[in-house]
């Protein structure tokens, strides 16, 4: 399984959000898209999952691809105690609805909630819990119907350092155990250097970098410098953005 | 002073053209979900147990202050038409004047005001919230409906409990009414409650009955069509209740209009 973008627009108010986008991700890789904000990786990461439709372009992936996304503010339903968050899909889904007795949604959701590293937590709402948990909770409901394409948007945002680790760990873990195509969204170096095989970098809709995590941190591209050295001097304008 | 009166003028138009755009739009968003839903109605795609956990909510939640509101309106008329017309000597109508009053009308609208303020805006704020925390978009990307999720089964408890709350209500106001001419007007209980049943036409009610499910369908697809299509923050949240309020008791006014030219006129 693979994912790949081939020359994607995407137009808001007559500006381009993204041009002519063009990638491949293979299953058992990650591709790290870095860049400001307002750079277009967001709305990438939204065109991909479905949410938002594509103005030009093409996205190819096998046709029996299942397709998750951790959003960057874990995007759990409220109203429903951890365990209903993760269940959800397998509960609600038309297709899947009446697939899976009780005892096996239980074992599914006990399971994928091992593979994140919180046991005993089916009872609390999402309120309840640390913002590093609700990440990892919503990993666990993204990973809940076996996807082959994960997107994770900036899974470390807002996280201590530790908490950080301990979730680009979860990511490389992940993307081992179930031989994903995954693509990480981020503005973290720590996140780039320990979860990413390779990186676009994306400056006003466009890549301005594609490469290596070594050619990234240590290359000659100019966007990549001033993005790796947090410089305000450089080809990238913060001001017009 | 004239330059600053222009400005005025020209400020309240843009105001007002700008409220004019803001419902136009979501009158678009509304159609566009009314169809989605009554598409998948007919497909039979409803979530029952949500449909379930909706109705109790709708009914429940919004019935203390509907009939607290209804009753009230009531309890007034009669304390204002008992006394005038015992004066005029004709207090035997006042039961079949607040029947006619309460079933044709104020039952309706005043339980319709009741579900705005109790149920749509909660409705409008929980979804306007759930789409500002990225928790609507989830759901798509979960390959779960929204619209047959969230959306259907408040309308079907609109649709479906409005009446029954009509029913209640009218009732409730109709004894308010009964004990009010009583105490005001010395009006003996079973002079007004025979003289209410010359008042009762089935038709009224039938119409009423009608007139009560449009308002509740129309309350949940405003409250929800306001909240789903949120975009931004905690202000947007707000900004998408009020509007979800402000709507609705305007749709609901012109409704009532509609139904009254359709039936009476």
């Amino acid at each position: 399984m693979s994912i790949e973008v081939k020359n994607l627009s995407k137009i808001f108010d007559k500006r381009y959000v993204l041009k002519d986008i063009s990638f491949k991700v293979n299953n058992g890789e990650t591709l790290g898209v870095i860049g400001f904000s307002g750079s277009g990786k967001s709305t990438l990461l939204k065109i991909i999952s479905g949410i938002l439709e594509k103005d030009s372009g093409e996205i190819i992936y096998p046709e029996n691809s299942e397709i998750a996304m951790a959003f960057q503010y874990s995007a759990l339903f409220d109203f429903l105690d951890v365990f209903d968050n993760i269940s959800f899909p397998l509960v609600e889904r038309k297709e899947l609805r009446g697939k899976y007795s009780k005892s096996e949604i239980e074992k599914i959701v006990k399971e994928k909630l091992k593979m994140v590293g919180l046991e005993g937590i089916e009872d609390k709402y999402p309120s309840e819990l640390s913002g590093g948990m609700q990440k990892r909770v919503g990993f666990a409901r993204a990973i809940v119907t076996n996807p082959n394409i994960i997107l994770y948007d900036e899974p470390t945002a807002g996280l201590d350092p530790v908490t950080s680790t301990m979730i680009e760990d979860y990511i490389v873990q992940l993307k081992k155990d179930l031989n994903a195509a995954c693509i990480v969204v981020t503005h973290q170096l720590s996140t780039i250097k320990r979860a990413v095989d390779k990186v676009i970098m994306l400056y006003q809709g466009s890549i301005v970098f594609s490469g290596g995590v070594e050619e990234l941190l240590s290359g000659e591209n100019p966007y990549a410098r001033q993005f790796v050295s947090a410089s305000i001097q450089g080809p990238m304008n913060i001001a017009t953005k | 002073m004239f330059e600053l009166n222009k400005t005025l003028t020209y400020n309240a138009f843009l105001l007002l053209w700008e409220q004019l755009k803001d419902f136009l739009i979501t009158l678009g968003d509304m159609g566009q979900v009314f169809v989605k839903v009554v598409k998948r109605i007919l497909l039979l795609r409803i979530n029952f147990k949500e449909t379930l956990e909706q109705s109790k909510r709708f009914a429940y939640d919004s019935l203390p202050i509907s009939l607290t509101i209804v009753g009230m309106t009531s309890a007034i008329i009669a304390m204002q038409l008992a006394p005038e017309l015992a004066k005029q000597g004709g207090a035997d109508y006042t039961g079949s004047l607040s029947a006619l009053v309460m079933v044709r009308e104020l039952a309706a609208i005043m339980s319709g005001f009741a579900i705005i303020s109790m149920v749509g805006s909660s409705f409008a704020s929980e979804l306007a919230s759930m789409a500002v925390s990225e928790q609507i978009n989830a759901m798509s990307v979960l390959k779960v409906d929204y619209i047959e999720y969230l959306i259907v089964p408040r309308f079907l408890a609109g649709v479906l409990f409005m009446p029954v709350i009509f029913i209640i209500s009218a009732t409730f106001g109709l004894i308010c009414a009964g004990y009010v001419s009583n105490w005001c007007a010395d009006l003996s209980l079973l002079n007004y409650f025979t003289s209410l049943w010359h008042g009762l036409f089935i038709r009224d009610i039938f119409i009423a009955l009608l007139k009560s499910s449009f308002f509740g369908g129309t309350i949940a697809l405003i409250s929800c069509s306001c909240g789903c299509f949120t975009k931004g923050g905690a202000k947007e949240v707000g900004l998408a209740t009020t509007k979800a309020v402000v709507w609705s008791f305007l749709v609901i006014a012109v409704w009532d209009f509609v139904f009254a030219s359709i039936f009476y006129l």
